[in-house]
């Protein structure tokens, strides 16, 4: 008796291709090939006289499965997104350091706009002398950039590293420029009733 | 049969190996290295396409599609001249390992 459920080869395959497919990291082109191999390897196994569904069903267990093809493709596919978002993380990263050291302006505008300026705290005096290296972090990181642009793709670090890295050094630095303005307004808002007595 | 570092090894110094006997397609190049190991070297298939890609990314091969005689498109590789230099570093290492166990091997023969 024939066969109940007609097995269609093209079916199967394109089902099976779109189920690979669904990865972001399996590109299009990957795809056409895979389906060439799985093609090959098919003709091959109905020669030696298994039917086309069995011969189906070995070359896909033979080309591996979705969960161990796809970190294959994702660290050859990866590179150029690793490296845009490297940059992206590198110009947020910039602009932090720039809206830091413009906080640093502000104690100084204050001096300007008032006609009875409090005194600029030490610790807030001190800060400000040293804003110009503001400009060190964000060359640091740029260097560390194209660091990770000479690597090689497969070897090349992620940018999750990168993010970690930026964002403590936003943390670290923001702390003390905070307390630094904070100081100058409670010298305004609350000014030492003994000075200049 | 081998184990996975070793596969994970040895696939780019077979790949150019095959390569120096000519273009070929992926399928067809698993093939070879079967038929040669005698069944000793078994790929998961299609772990062999992302290296196929990361060795064309580093220049050492080259693709083109093109229509088999099946009728077919298939991706042809081809070896390039980064690929040789490649080679001949890889077969230096290799020769080097392969000489140092025999040597060894030889002298604890000899040994019992």
């Amino acid at each position: 008796m024939e066969n109940v459920s007609q097995f269609d080869l093209n079916t199967a395959l394109r089902q099976w291709l779109e189920q690979l497919g669904q990865s972001p990291q399996i590109k299009a082109e990957n795809l056409k090939e895979l389906e060439s191999h799985i093609r090959d390897s098919v003709v091959r196994l109905q020669s030696k006289g298994l039917s086309s569904e069995e011969s189906f069903l070995i070359a896909i267990r033979t080309v591996g499965s979705v969960g161990k093809l796809e970190p294959e493709f994702a660290k050859v596919n990866r590179s150029p997104w690793n490296m845009i978002i490297h940059g992206v993380i590198l110009a947020f990263f910039s602009a932090a350091c720039w809206i830091l050291w413009a906080l640093l302006l502000v104690p100084r505008m204050f001096e300007r706009m008032l006609s009875d300026p409090p005194p600029v705290p030490a610790f807030t005096r001190l800060l400000i002398g040293c804003s110009p290296f503001l400009a060190v972090p964000p060359l640091l990181a740029l260097v560390y950039c194209l660091y990770a642009l000479s690597k090689k793709s497969d070897v090349r670090p992620s940018w999750m590293r990168f993010l970690a890295a930026t964002v403590g050094a936003i943390l670290l630095l923001a702390f003390p420029i905070i307390v630094a303005v904070l100081l100058h307004f409670v010298e305004w808002i609350y000014p030492d009733p003994f000075a200049g007595n | 049969m081998l184990t996975k570092e070793l596969v994970a090894a040895s696939t780019v110094p077979l790949v150019l190996s095959v390569l120096t006997e000519g273009e070929n397609y992926g399928y067809a190049l698993i093939q070879r290295v079967r038929e040669l190991s005698g069944g000793k070297i078994e790929w998961t298939e299609g772990m062999l396409y992302p290296v196929l890609h990361w060795m064309e990314k580093e220049d050492l091969i080259e693709s083109e599609w093109r229509d088999a005689e099946t009728g077919r498109k298939r991706k042809y590789y081809r070896l390039r001249k980064e690929g040789r230099t490649a080679l001949r570093e890889e077969k230096q290492q290799w020769m080097s390992v392969h000489e140092t166990l025999a040597s060894l091997w030889k002298t604890s023969l000899s040994l019992t």
